[in-house]
Formats: structure tokens, C-alpha cells, sequence
């Protein structure tokens, strides 16, 4: 009941919008007009600031190159506004995708402030620009036409406006449903997790830079050809900063935090002065203090934002999703032979400045076989599992994989050979279902691009994708938490859930770092089974770990590092009778 | 261009620059205690200059009302919290802080700066007035907001830009004011005039970095403060507070605004929305130095000032182009030689 | 919270019912936000208009847009759809009062504008026929800068105007002009109103030794380039805009501003006119009132054009309440006819004579040639 309820809120909510004008007095819709204009623009900040992570002090810009660039059209070559739409969705790609190409390779505050660089530049290159109108602006911008009809009254803007806020936000849950979604939505916790599942986090991160500005020159579009004026104002760093704001308040990793941080913002800058001036009379010009205070208090009450803050409030618990029915992916990778040697390392070196963390490591592991990696802290061992997947270059030494040699390796590269991994420190995304979390993994057993999952043509796919993840869940004994947000899930789930994950990827070779770290004693044993079983399948596996009794029950042979270098490499119980070994670690240890 | 044009923009350059290096360095300082970035930090400095030309003109100025104001509303905040704990030596610090110490400060600001006090005087109170203001600003925003994202706190330090604006044009007016300034005859210098008060810009804004430095350097306060920005829990634990820290940092803030305000005064026409693109330039400075090197910081703050000199003079209607733009390849520098050390190692 | 979020929805909510037939009128302008020097001045003289104009019970209702074009859009939708205004007053700029052309058009609602570019009344058809103004046009002030500078002999002119509409509308019908005047444009340079140092600008200016610099700024902003160029050691004449006409400006620019030519509404020197000049009973009565207001300070001329303004109303509606009720359509057409029928109305910024190809309908005698002269204005005869 509920499930099918929340199904059906968003056609509730644009049922309920439709009807609106209806009701209300026509300056009412006007603001709701602008309120949804305001909405789209935030959609694309949402896309790239709230669920990839980047800042952009400059998304007004983009909002303005659409308009100006309709704008121009429809008034200078005089051309249909919807000509002007192809043409503003062209040049803000364009744009996006030359400037996103530099910046995109940005990091964190260096990111944000050229996005600021880049909207102030903006600013002045329109008001100064004579075709454009310069800083007095832009007049006599036609409205857009049906047919023989044009959308000049507010409720003819307003149903415009609204077909275009829902086909954008219709278009954008669909995406971040899908394979691509997944991606983006794990960009926020830093390139890794997609690299190591085979996606090319810059192309991804280039991506929502592009379509933040594409649906950015979307809401510029509508702006031009319901105000029909346009001037440089409306687009300069105060704007970017109102649609940031806007964002942060809704709850910026939410498409329908958008809508609601527009509305909160607009109708509180419309309305506040009304409200004042009952209290302070005509003259007042606090207004802004007023809504600073607003916001402030809001921020405080709900960091988050007031989407996710109301939706806790309303439904506490999770919304029931439609469970998945699980599938074995149809095409599984050929696994090796049994016992052939999968990956071979041959005086693996890596120096950190002076520091030499990993020295002349040799070693080999098999299909079907667990190979043991043992060593105190700061032995080298983190450091020799990044040279392996691809995460660090090595200094010196060769590694070869099925035979073949590995000139560089990229973790991106090691995940599409076959490769895959966990984390020590459990790497999720948070606020990702345990099956999305999953179905990452499987990244790059997918083919559908941005148009396919735009266009819901990937459903066969995702049927897929989201089978084979349900299936893992299955496997690994979490099932019964597949909708669960991962954020919430026990340490010890989150590790299981890691692996799941690494799955995912139908890999060959399986690189666990600490698996068993902070898992109680049942869960250890319920990994030993699991372990034992993906042995049995011909996986080979290397597994870093603290607890020896673990490591010694299930490792078929076994290296211990110390400084950086290996001591001992064989048999377990070799490597337990090894003088130095007994020496250095387990005497230690002991 | 000829030679000595080119000399007089640097300096030109540099000393709006020397402005910038303070606001970086203040930036940098707050940001790495408490993940702010204090866009209201050019409010101040404009406020500071504001409160001193009322001073001038002799009239109470707007900045006594918003300390009171303030200062009640951060009272009232602490005591909500601290009456129901019945804890007294809280309420009692809280009235002195936020009731007794603003109070005194309002009164003398009232009634002992006669229109025909020394100008010293008059910077002084305008000072205090303006220094006293960050931890009010911290008590009342971002106290509350601790532990928050960086990007919630930005967003309310925008917020709270918005509201001192807004307040300031209630208080102040439209219409700028020029202080009065340290007056007296230019002096050359290797055949350029350089004016007094920009020497003393000069002079004052490396004495205020300096000083700055030797806080945060030699002073147990200042070490303390510095391990709060490395590691919170740990310096919670050898007993200072993040609250501490962060009202400290904030009244440095305040009071770092306050001398930039009282040195820039007299040099240009301040507004009361002079201070976003004061700090906006502070801030591409402090961005350089990635928020934590302050010679960088310092070094980004300068060349913005002397861009923006010579832009003026080559293109000034693209002048926000030339500067915004020639910034770009500097942070993609930045950005690409400053990925963090790998933490590969165990 | 709760609270507010009522007295939102209230606010939101509330609207009067009007008790009897009475005239309204909107007032928008730029109280707040980078305009916000100009927009003051406006905002606080709607408290002194008159409650009456031709005979009819007026009532204003006054928006501040925030200096913003999108704020204007709505307000300006807000007064006519939910307050069913009968003119609409403002705005203060002008990107802001061209946006409003379709707007007003299309719902019929006469406009007097307040802002300076001619692009807002001419041609007055189509979009335009339903918008006035009454501030002079910047092509003519900038005629009788030039014609100054004529008689002063100067030939070669620097340039410096903020980088915004108020800036760029000068500088452009000040270079379009000034060829034909015979006067050479060295230098054309642009500045921000916070900006802390315009060295570059003046020194850019200061290179090309013109005889004359003209500052196309407004209010104490105006004043950083010329004490920047006394500090230079500029000798020529120096010429700012009739923007700049308040004491706060004469406070910030001090010493450095004597002698500077303000070309300017009658208003401004409304004491020193002779006494046959029309705006100058208009413009001491203005003064009067204006300067009467609480905190209000010396007379500003952008206060002066909504009086304008408020004077041409009053002819017009006594004319239009004759044809038909205020609130409807035909009150709104006749409103508009009479206020483009406007005859020999004085106003403190000089003499309105509409035509259907005039809507401004300024003459010479709306513009007169000052100088600071000991920290006040003088009349140049």
C-alpha cells in the first residue's frame, strides 16, 4: 500500500500542480513559474554539486549562456525559440565540455573557485557585449509558440514550465537509477570506487559537469522566453550563489530538494517584504536580514538539507522498494584452470620519497587457491595490495596477470582483466542501497550509455545487473538487507557487503584487504564458508589479514612482510616453522 | 606602456594586494580551525571603516546597535543552554561575555567619543566595536553548526554575508564614506611617490601577519589553537574546547578586519557592500594557498592584486575577465601538485 | 518558526478589499541592492506624495525589486493581477524598466518610468506605447556636457563610467555625440562601484592628456576616480553626471571635487534660478517637503523625477476620472491617453510637454550646467 502510495506521489504532485492554476490568482502562478524555473537550474546543481560533489559558484552562468544564447537567436536571426532550446543545449554542452575539461581535473576548493572564475567572467563578457544588449539587456524576446498559439499569459508559461520541470526531473531520476546513476552517485565519495570497478571517474565527473549545464541552459531557455527580457543581473555570481543556496537548503543530494530549497528561497524573497512591512512599515529594507536569519536557522535545525529532513520526519523508515528477482549474470567471465597462475609479481618496489615501503616482493597466486599476506603494521602490506590493483605505480619489478605482462597498471584496467577488490577501510556509498552498492560492482559488465539510460531503453539490462547484485546479496547472506541504505548497515555487514560488491564484477582474481577486521566471531565463520566456497569455484584470492588464526585456517600458502619486504613465502605451516618468522612476527605477536 | 606606469601600478597593485594577504591569511587561519569560510570577513573590514566616519561625523555609529543586538541574541542562546545544567559558572561567564564586556564596549562608543576626540581614540573604539562582532557571529551562526559539512558552513557564511549586508545598508546607508587617514606629504622611494598611507598599508598589513605568526608560533594560546585545526578530538582532550577555539579565531578574525578596515579607509571610498568582493579577492588568495599554506596564500593574494592593476589599465571593462580568467591555470597548478601525499602508507 | 511561517501565509493571503473607488498606483524602485543609493531616495518620498491626485483618493503600493529585473517581473505582476493597479510608478534602472515592456503593454497599465536610457520610450509605439518617463534622456543631458565643453575649448576627452547600465548608457551616447561636437574621445574607461582603486583607469586616462575627464558614475562612487585623478596631478576640467547630486557625494569627494562640472535637473540649484524659470516654484516646493523628511538629507534628483512623475499623474487622472472608473480597463486607456496629452506640466526637473512620439517630453529648460563651488552647487550661467 504505502509502496504503491510513494509510487505514485510524484503523478500525485504533478496532478496536484496541474490543478494549481486553477485555484490560485495570476501572480500567484507567476511565482510558482519562476519558483519552477529556479527548480530546474537547481536539478543540474543537484546532479553535479549534491551528487558528484563539486561545488559551482558558477551555474548561473551556464543559465545564462542558455537564455542569451535563445535570446539571440529568436531576436537578432529572429529563429523559433525551440530552435533557440537546440541551440542553447548545444553551446552550454560545448562549454561545459571545454571548460568542464579543465576543471573537472580539480579537486575540491580549487574546483569551486574556478567555477566562480568562469561565472564572474561570464558577467562581463555579456555586458559587454553590443549583439547581446550589453548591461541594459536584451528586449523583445518572442515567447514560445504550439503551433499557432503563444504561451504569453502566466498559466500558459506556467503549464510550459511545469511539462519542462518534469520532463527534467522525470529525466533525472531515471538516469540516476541507472548504471550511469550508480556511478555519479558514488563520485562524492572520491574517484575510487568507480575506478576500481571500471569506470573513468574523470569521464563520469565531466558527465554531470555537462549535464548540470545542459539542464542549466534548459531552465535559461524557459527564463528567456517567459520574462522575454534578459539582462546580465539575473546571471552573475549573486545568482549562482542563490541557486547554491537553494540547493543546499532543499537537500542537495535530492532531485526533489531542489523544488522545495526553490520554493522555500523565492517565495520567502516575495513574500518577506509584505510580511515586513506590516511590522516596520513601507520603508523597510531588512528584508534580506530576515531571510539570512531564515536560512540560518533552517541550516541549523537540518544540516542536511529540509527534503531529507521532512522525509525523515514524515516516514521514518525506509520506503519499501519492489524487491529484485535474482539472476546469474548470462555471461560470466571464463575462469582460469585450476591451479594456473593468475597473477605473478617479480621485485615489486615502491619508494615514498626517501622511504622504501615495499622492497623486492615476489610472489604468486593460483586459481582456486587463497594466498595469505601477514605482517605488523606498517609492514607494507596496504602498500603492496595498491601496486597490485592499480591504485599506486610501482617503483620498480614486473607483474603479470594470466600470463600476460602489466606495463601499467590502472585500477580501472585491473577491474576490466578481472580483477577486483575491497577496502580496508570499508569504501560505500553511504546513502546507496546495500543492492546499489552491489550492483556498482558490476559496472562494467554494462553497455547502456547516457541516451539508453535516459531513455529507459536499459531495462533488460538493469533487470540484469540489478539480478546478478540481488543474486551476490544472496550469496554472501545479506538478502534480507538489500534496500537497506549501506550507511546503515553494521561494520561487519559493511564488510560482507564490500565483497559482495567486489563479486559483482565477476572477477578472476579477489584482492581482500582485512575482511575480518571488527567482525564478531559467528560472522568470521559464516566469511571462513564464504571464502572457502568462491575457492572451490577456481577464484584465486588474496587475502591481507590481522587475525592469524583466520588467515592460518584458510590460506593455502601464506607471505609475511616485514619493513617493506617479504620473510617468508609458503605453506602454512612452512611459514609458522620459519626461524625468521618466528622471529619477527610471531615472536612479536606471541 | 612606459617604465614608471608600470611601476606605479605594481604599487598599486601591491598595496591593494597587502590588503588581500591579510584577509587570505585571516581566511586561512579560520578555515583551518573551523572548516568556515568566512565570506563576512569584508563585511567587517567595510563596518570598521563605516563605524569610524560616524565617529567622524559625530554620530553614534550603527555598529553599537548591531553589537547590542547581537550580543543579546548570543546571550540568550548561552543561557538557554546553560540555566537548564543549573551550571553557574557558565551562566556567569556568559553574562560577562556577552552582557557585561558588549555593554561596556556600547557605552563608551555612545558617550565618550566626542566628535572632537583624537583620532586614535575614535580607532580604537571602532575597533573594539568591530573585533567584537567575530565571536558573536561565531556564537550565534556556526557555533551551533559544528562539526557540520564544509559546504552547510559556507552556505551559512553566505547567509550570514547577506544579513550584515542588509544590516549595514539599514544602518549606514547607501552612500560611502572615506575616513580620515595618517596624513602627510608622499615620498619617493627609488624615484616612485609613495603615498604615507600607503606605506603604512604596507608597513601595517606585514606587521599584522607577522604578529599573526608569532601568535600561532610562540604563544601557548596560538599552539593550541593550531593543534585544534590538526587534530579536534585530540586537542579536546588537553582541554580546548572546539568552542574555544573557535570564538578565539573569530575575535582574531574580527579584529584582523578591523585593522584592514582602518588601513584601506582613508585610501578608497567604502560602502556597505564593499566587503563581498574584498573578501571574494581574499579568498581567491587564500584558495591558492589551498586553504592551509600561508605563504602561498599570501603569494596568490598579491599577484590577484596586481592583476588586477595592471587589467585596470590595459582592459578595464574586461577587468573581472583578465584577473578571473589568468586564475584559472594557477589553480589547475595548484589543484594537480597538491594531491595528498598517498595514504599508503600503514 | 511556526509563527512566521503564519504570518508568511497571512501575508501571502492578505488582500484588502477596496472600500471605496479609489486611484492606485505601484511604486517600484531599487531600495535595496547595488542601487539601492538611487532607489532610497525614491522610497522615502512616496511617503510625501500627495493622497490625492486630480481629484481622486490615491493609494500607493510600494515594492522594492532588490535592483534585480526578475524581482521587477514579479512585482510588477504582483501589482497589476492581485492589486489591479491603474499605473505603475518606476522602476529605478534601466534593465529593469525594459523589463517591464511587455509586461505593461500586455496588461495595459500605464508606466512612468524613472530611469535615464531613451531605449525606454523610444520609438513609443507597440511595446512601448504604454511606458513614460520622466528623467531626461542621457542623450540630452551628455548635449549639454558637450555643449560646456565647446565653450570651454576643449577638444580631446577622457572617459570613465561604471561598468553597469548607468555607465555604459553615458559612455555610449557621450562617444556617439561627442564626434560631432568636435570632440575627440582619447580614452574610454570602465570601473565598479566597490571597486577600492581606479589607478589603472586614471592612469590610462591621465597618458593621453586629455583637457577634459568625464565620470559617468552616480552617488559617492563617483567621487574615487576624480580624487584619484587630483591625486595624479590632473589639471583639466573634470565633468561628472547629474547622478552624483547629493551631499554625501560633496562629503566623500571633499577638496578634490571644486570646480567640478554637474550637469543637472533644475532642482538641484532650484534657489539660484532666476525667477521666471518654470521649474523653479516646482522644484523650492519639492526641496521643501523633501528635505522635511526624518533623516532624509539634501535634496536628491532622483527623489525629484518620482515627483515629476506624481505632477503629470495629477493632470492625468483628473482628466481620466472624467471618462471612466479607476480600476477598469477604460480608466487604464484614458490614463494613458492623458498622460500622452501631458501639457506644460512643471516639475522641479523641468517642463513635460507628451506627445504620441514623445513620451518623455523634456525640453532645454530641463537641464541646466553647475560647478561645486565651495562644497555646494552653483549655477553656471
Amino acid at each position: 500500500m504505502t509502496r504503491r502510495l510513494i509510487a505514485l506521489a510524484p503523478w500525485i504532485a504533478l496532478l496536484a500542480a496541474a490543478l494549481l492554476p486553477l485555484l490560485l490568482q495570476a501572480y500567484q502562478v507567476t511565482v510558482i513559474t519562476y519558483v519552477m524555473i529556479a527548480a530546474v537550474a537547481c536539478i543540474g546543481l543537484v546532479l553535479m554539486t549534491g551528487i558528484v560533489g563539486m561545488v559551482s559558484f558558477g551555474h548561473a552562468a551556464f543559465v545564462g549562456l542558455g537564455a542569451y544564447v535563445s535570446g539571440y537567436l529568436s531576436t537578432q536571426l529572429e529563429l523559433s525559440p525551440w530552435l533557440g532550446l537546440a541551440g542553447a543545449i548545444v553551446a552550454a554542452s560545448a562549454a561545459a565540455a571545454l571548460i568542464g575539461a579543465l576543471t573537472v581535473r580539480m579537486s575540491g576548493h580549487y574546483l569551486a573557485l574556478s567555477t566562480l572564475c568562469f561565472g564572474i567572467s561570464f558577467y562581463f563578457l555579456v555586458g559587454n557585449s553590443e549583439s547581446l544588449g550589453r548591461f541594459n539587456g536584451l528586449t523583445g524576446i518572442p515567447p514560445v509558440s504550439i503551433g499557432a498559439v503563444e504561451l504569453r499569459g502566466e498559466r500558459q508559461t506556467y503549464y510550459l514550465v511545469l511539462i519542462a520541470l518534469a520532463l527534467v526531473m522525470a529525466w533525472c531520476r531515471q538516469l540516476l537509477d541507472s548504471r550511469t546513476g550508480r556511478v555519479l552517485r558514488s563520485l562524492r565519495t572520491g574517484p575510487v570506487i568507480a575506478e576500481t570497478f571500471g569506470a573513468n571517474a574523470q569521464r563520469y565527473r565531466l558527465l554531470a559537469f555537462v549535464l548540470a549545464a545542459v539542464i542549466g541552459a534548459i531552465a535559461g531557455w524557459l527564463y528567456a522566453h517567459v520574462q522575454r527580457f534578459l539582462n546580465p543581473t539575473p546571471f552573475g555570481l549573486n545568482a549562482s550563489i542563490d541557486y547554491l543556496f537553494m540547493t543546499v537548503i532543499g537537500g542537495s543530494g535530492q532531485l526533489w530538494g531542489a523544488l522545495l530549497g526553490a520554493g522555500l528561497v523565492t517565495i520567502i524573497k516575495h513574500e518577506l517584504q509584505d510580511v515586513l512591512k506590516l511590522v516596520f512599515g513601507p520603508t523597510t529594507r531588512l528584508e534580506m536580514l530576515f531571510f539570512a536569519a531564515i536560512m540560518i536557522v533552517v541550516l541549523q535545525k537540518a544540516r542536511k538539507g529540509l527534503w531529507p529532513y521532512l522525509s525523515q520526519k514524515l516516514t521514518p523508515r525506509a520506503a519499501p522498494v519492489a524487491p529484485v528477482d535474482a539472476v546469474v549474470l548470462r555471461h560470466r567471465r571464463v575462469k582460469p584452470e585450476h591451479g594456473l597462475t593468475v597473477l605473478s609479481a617479480s621485485h615489486l618496489q615502491r619508494t615514498f620519497g626517501g622511504l622504501v615501503a615495499v622492497d623486492d616482493v615476489s610472489f604468486d597466486v593460483k586459481s582456486g587457491e587463497i594466498l595469505g599476506i601477514l605482517g605488523p603494521n606498517g609492514a607494507g602490506k596496504t602498500t603492496l595490495f595498491n601496486l597490485i590493483s592499480g591504485a599506486l605505480p610501482r617503483s620498480k619489478g614486473e607483474l603479470s596477470f594470466l600470463g600476460q605482462p602489466l606495463s601499467r597498471v590502472s585500477a580501472r584496467g585491473m577491474c576490466l582483466r578481472g580483477m577486483s577488490r575491497t577496502f580496508q577501510h570499508a569504501a560505500l556509498v553511504q546513502d546507496m542501497t546495500a543492492l546499489e552498492n552491489v550492483a556498482i560492482g558490476a559496472t562494467h559488465l554494462g553497455r547502456c550509455g547516457l541516451v539508453a539510460n535516459s531513455l529507459r531503453l536499459n531495462r533488460v539490462e538493469e533487470r540484469q545487473l540489478l539480478g546478478w547484485a540481488q543474486h551476490l546479496l544472496e550469496r554472501v547472506g545479506l538478502a534480507d538487507k538489500a534496500n537497506e541504505l549501506a550507511g546503515n548497515l553494521s561494520l561487519g555487514h559493511q564488510r560482507i557487503l564490500e565483497i559482495a560488491r567486489a563479486l559483482a564484477s565477476d572477477p578472476v582474481l579477489l584482492l581482500l584487504d582485512e575482511p575480518a577486521a571488527g567482525l564478531r566471531a559467528n560472522e568470521k565463520a559464516v566469511l571462513a564458508d564464504l571464502l572457502n566456497s568462491l575457492r572451490a569455484e577456481g577464484l584465486a584470492i588474496v587475502l591481507v589479514e590481522h587475525d592469524m588464526d583466520f588467515v592460518f585456517r584458510l590460506a593455502d600458502r601464506l607471505m609475511v612482510m616485514n619493513f617493506g619486504r617479504r620473510i617468508a613465502f609458503g605453506r602454512p605451516d612452512e611459514v609458522r616453522a620459519d626461524a625468521g618468522v618466528q622471529e619477527a612476527y610471531l615472536g612479536v605477536a606471541a | 606602456m612606459t617604465a614608471d606606469v608600470a611601476l606605479i601600478l605594481l604599487q598599486d597593485g601591491i598595496v591593494s594586494g597587502a590588503v588581500y594577504v591579510l584577509l587570505a591569511t585571516v581566511l586561512v587561519l579560520i578555515f583551518s580551525v573551523t572548516r568556515v569560510i568566512f565570506v563576512p570577513q569584508g563585511d567587517l573590514i567595510a563596518f570598521t571603516a563605516l563605524t569610524l566616519s560616524a565617529f567622524e561625523t559625530g554620530n553614534v555609529p550603527g555598529t553599537v546597535w548591531l553589537l547590542m543586538f547581537g550580543a543579546t541574541a548570543a546571550m540568550l542562546l548561552e543561557l538557554r543552554q546553560a540555566v537548564p545544567q543549573r551550571d553557574r559558572a557558565r551562566i556567569l561567564r556568559s553574562l560577562l561575555r556577552f552582557g557585561a564586556l558588549p555593554a561596556l564596549i556600547a557605552i563608551v562608543a555612545v558617550f565618550l567619543v566626542p566628535k572632537t576626540a583624537p583620532l586614535l581614540w575614535k580607532m580604537t573604539v571602532s575597533c573594539a566595536l568591530v573585533a567584537c562582532l567575530g565571536p558573536l557571529i561565531y556564537r550565534i551562526v556556526f557555533q551551533p553548526l559544528a562539526a557540520s559539512s564544509p559546504l552547510v558552513l559556507l552556505i551559512a557564511a553566505i547567509a550570514t554575508h547577506l544579513g550584515l549586508n542588509s544590516v549595514g545598508l539599514h544602518l549606514f546607508g547607501a552612500e560611502g564614506v572615506r575616513t580620515e587617514g595618517f596624513s602627510g606629504q608622499p615620498f619617493s622611494i627609488f624615484g616612485i611617490i609613495v603615498t604615507q598611507q600607503a606605506a603604512g598599508v604596507l608597513a601595517s598589513s606585514v606587521i599584522a601577519v607577522v604578529g599573526l605568526y608569532l601568535f600561532f608560533r610562540l604563544s601557548l594560546r596560538g599552539r593550541a589553537l593550531l593543534a585544534t585545526a590538526y587534530n579536534r578530538r585530540g586537542a579536546e582532550l588537553v582541554g580546548i574546547s572546539t568552542e574555544t577555539a573557535g570564538r578565539t579565531v573569530f575575535f582574531v578574525a574580527g579584529l584582523a578586519a578591523a585593522v584592514s578596515g582602518l588601513l584601506i579607509g582613508p585610501t578608497t571610498t567604502l560602502y556597505y557592500d564593499s566587503g563581498f568582493i574584498l573578501g571574494l579577492k581574499g579568498f581567491v588568495g587564500a584558495i591558492v594557498g589551498g586553504m592551509a599554506v600561508y605563504p602561498l596564500a599570501a603569494a596568490g593574494a598579491l599577484l590577484v592584486g596586481t592583476v588586477e592593476a595592471f587589467a585596470s589599465f590595459w582592459a578595464s571593462a574586461y577587468r573581472d575577465v583578465i584577473v578571473f580568467l589568468l586564475i584559472i591555470p594557477v589553480l589547475f597548478w595548484r589543484s594537480v601538485s597538491s594531491v595528498p601525499a598517498e595514504d599508503g602508507l600503514e | 518558526m511556526k509563527k512566521l511561517a503564519m504570518a508568511l501565509i497571512a501575508g501571502a493571503a492578505f488582500i484588502a478589499p477596496p472600500a471605496r473607488a479609489e486611484v492606485k498606483i505601484g511604486v517600484i524602485v531599487s531600495a535595496t541592492g547595488p542601487a539601492a543609493s538611487v532607489g532610497i531616495t525614491q522610497q522615502r518620498t512616496v511617503s510625501i506624495l500627495p493622497k490625492q491626485l486630480g481629484g481622486q483618493d490615491v493609494r500607493y503600493i510600494l515594492l522594492d525589486d532588490a535592483s534585480d529585473t526578475s524581482t521587477t517581473v514579479t512585482n510588477a505582476r504582483k501589482l497589476i493581477t492581485e492589486e489591479g493597479v491603474d499605473a505603475i510608478v518606476g522602476p529605478s534602472l534601466t534593465p529593469n524598466s525594459l523589463a517591464l515592456l511587455d509586461v505593461v503593454s500586455e496588461s495595459r497599465t500605464p508606466m512612468i518610468s524613472l530611469a535615464g536610457s531613451a531605449s525606454i520610450v523610444e520609438p513609443p509605439v507597440d511595446r512601448r506605447r504604454w511606458v513614460f518617463k520622466t528623467p531626461q534622456s542621457d542623450a540630452q543631458m551628455a548635449s549639454v556636457v558637450l555643449e560646456h565643453m565647446k565653450s570651454k575649448n576643449v577638444r580631446t576627452v577622457g572617459l570613465i563610467g561604471f561598468s553597469d547600465a548607468y555607465g555604459e548608457g553615458w559612455i555610449k551616447v557621450m562617444s556617439a555625440l561627442a564626434e560631432g561636437a568636435g570632440i575627440k574621445v582619447v580614452a574610454s574607461e570602465r570601473y565598479q562601484r566597490t571597486d577600492t582603486s581606479v589607478l589603472g583607469q586614471i592612469l590610462k586616462i591621465t597618458t593621453q592628456n586629455p583637457e577634459a575627464v568625464f565620470i559617468a558614475a552616480s552617488g559617492t562612487p563617483a567621487a574615487l576616480p576624480q580624487t584619484t585623478l587630483v591625486e595624479r596631478g590632473f589639471k583639466g576640467l573634470v565633468y561628472q553626471t547629474h547622478g552624483v547630486a547629493n551631499n554625501d557625494f560633496l562629503r566623500v569627494g571633499g577638496k578634490a571635487l571644486e570646480g567640478t562640472f554637474v550637469p543637472s535637473g533644475p532642482v538641484l540649484v532650484a534657489e539660484q534660478l532666476p525667477d521666471d524659470h518654470p521649474a523653479k516654484a516646482a522644484g523650492l516646493d519639492f526641496v521643501k517637503r523633501y528635505e522635511a523628511i526624518p533623516g532624509a538629507g539634501a535634496r536628491s534628483t532622483f527623489a525629484a523625477y518620482l515627483w515629476d512623475a506624481q505632477l503629470i499623474l495629477n493632470k492625468a487622472i483628473a482628466v481620466a476620472s472624467d471618462i471612466a472608473k479607476p480600476g477598469t480597463v477604460e480608466f487604464r486607456v484614458a490614463l494613458r491617453d492623458a498622460i500622452e496629452n501631458t501639457r506644460d506640466v512643471a516639475g522641479p526637473n523641468g517642463v513635460y510637454n507628451m506627445s504620441p512620439s514623445d513620451h518623455l517630453g523634456l525640453d532645454g529648460r530641463s537641464r541646466v550646467m553647475t560647478q561645486i563651488v565651495g562644497g555646494g552647487w552653483r549655477l553656471v550661467q
